[in-house]
């Protein structure tokens, strides 16, 4: 049996490195349990919430137990890494990997760099653009939604660097968003409708939503419930800073 | 707007929250694919609740046979798959009228988005229980 330590630190980086990736969180339950099982640990009791994650293992029934707590503080959405982690997983689970191995790859997946910034920005601001056509937009709206999507996407990232809460981060950028399309508004007539909300839709992400059903569904009642929550609220203070920015301009669009 | 436009447009735009989200680049025209088809259904449907139901449904269960089929996990494809159903326009008319003070429009307005949003969760759901179930009788012979 290898060392206990390094099982436990394979383990905790794996479910650790899933929750930040934005996994839904019986997903990474299922990571920690399986990995055990490749690693021959017996019994293995896990609980993860969005937010952190316990872990209680021992190598057999009535041996002394090992328990370990992850704070899980940012979260973000990296499919990649998501996807390169539940392939470790996978081939522990399959017996393939020692525990030394999996820490080894688990830990180069944790260093990889992240996408370069300016390239997200792009991508960001594009795939505004075309929801905004999706949405019924004209040539013109185009380039107010992909405007509208480099601000946005500029802002969002810098906000988190420099600590602001996520939930305020979005009031804000929500605010700007409506104030330059209103602007341009000014400029050249343009349909906000389609501009306005075809930028925001990427940051309204699916992602919350759908994994806080797919929690629920499973049973876990406490990560569902925090997913939603973070959902909705997400949602409302975008609204709000656009709300803001819409009323300050009265009855002018 | 003619509908091809839109579905194309669609498909652009979950292709480019694919590579924001940083998905991993094989699954990536596939995702974009079940998002133009799910649009076009929501299209084809009416833009209403019941649009949003069959959509959902269908880029659940396509995005659970695609996971299958390329042996990853299936949060890679409905993740960016399901952006473009986000009722964001029913969102933004809502508020809208809340700031125009026309609470009525803003209730009706906000009742049919949240319809939409319940929608999407009920496709969403019933797609992932279908293959929850599928894959426990897998599970003994792997």
């Amino acid at each position: 049996m290898a060392d206990m330590n390094v099982m436990l630190d394979a383990v905790c980086l794996a479910a650790r490195l899933m929750l930040e990736s934005g996994s839904e969180t019986y997903r990474a339950e299922e990571t920690v349990e399986h990995m055990c099982k490749g690693f021959g640990i017996q019994k293995a009791d896990v609980l993860a919430l969005p937010t952190g994650l316990i872990l209680t293992l021992s190598e057999k029934e009535g041996d002394a137990a090992h328990t370990r707590l992850i704070r899980v503080r940012s979260r973000n959405t990296n499919l990649s890494r998501m996807d390169a982690c539940n392939a470790v997983s996978r081939q522990v689970a399959r017996g393939q990997l020692t525990p030394e191995e999996a820490l080894k790859k688990l830990q180069d997946i944790q260093h990889t760099p992240l996408p370069r910034f300016l390239w997200q920005v792009l991508f960001g601001a594009l795939s505004a653009a075309f929801f905004c056509i999706m949405l019924g937009g004209m040539a013109e709206d185009f380039i107010v939604a992909l405007l509208c999507g480099l601000l946005i996407h500029l802002v969002m990232p810098l906000l988190g660097r420099w600590h602001v809460p996520g939930m305020l981060g979005g009031l804000f950028t929500g605010f700007l968003t409506a104030q330059l399309a209103l602007i341009c508004n000014t400029l050249y007539p343009i349909h906000l409708e389609p501009a306005i909300s075809g930028a925001v839709l990427p940051l309204l992400s699916g992602l919350a939503t759908t994994n806080a059903i797919r929690d629920t569904i499973k049973g876990d009642l406490v990560s569902g419930s925090a997913r939603i929550s973070e959902a909705v609220l997400t949602a409302v203070f975008l609204a709000a800073g656009i709300c803001i920015a819409l009323s300050m301009w009265g009855g002018k669009y | 707007m003619h509908w091809s436009i839109q579905i194309l447009s669609c498909a652009a735009a979950a292709f480019f929250c694919a590579l924001l989200l940083n998905q991993p680049k094989k699954t990536m025209p596939l995702s974009s694919l079940i998002a133009g088809l799910g649009y076009g259904i929501f299209l084809l449907l009416g833009q209403s609740a019941l649009g949003y139901f069959f959509a959902t449904l269908f880029i659940g269960i396509a995005c659970e046979v695609c996971a299958r089929l390329t042996k990853k996990i299936s949060t890679l494809f409905i993740t960016s798959a399901l952006i473009p159903l986000v009722p964001g326009v029913g969102l933004y008319r809502t508020m809208r009228y809340l700031v125009e003070g026309e609470y009525t429009m803003a209730a009706s307005c906000g009742a049919e988005t949240l319809m939409g949003i319940c929608a999407i969760a009920l496709g969403v759901t019933i797609s992932s229980i279908l293959f929850a179930n599928f894959r426990r009788k897998e599970k003994p012979a792997a």
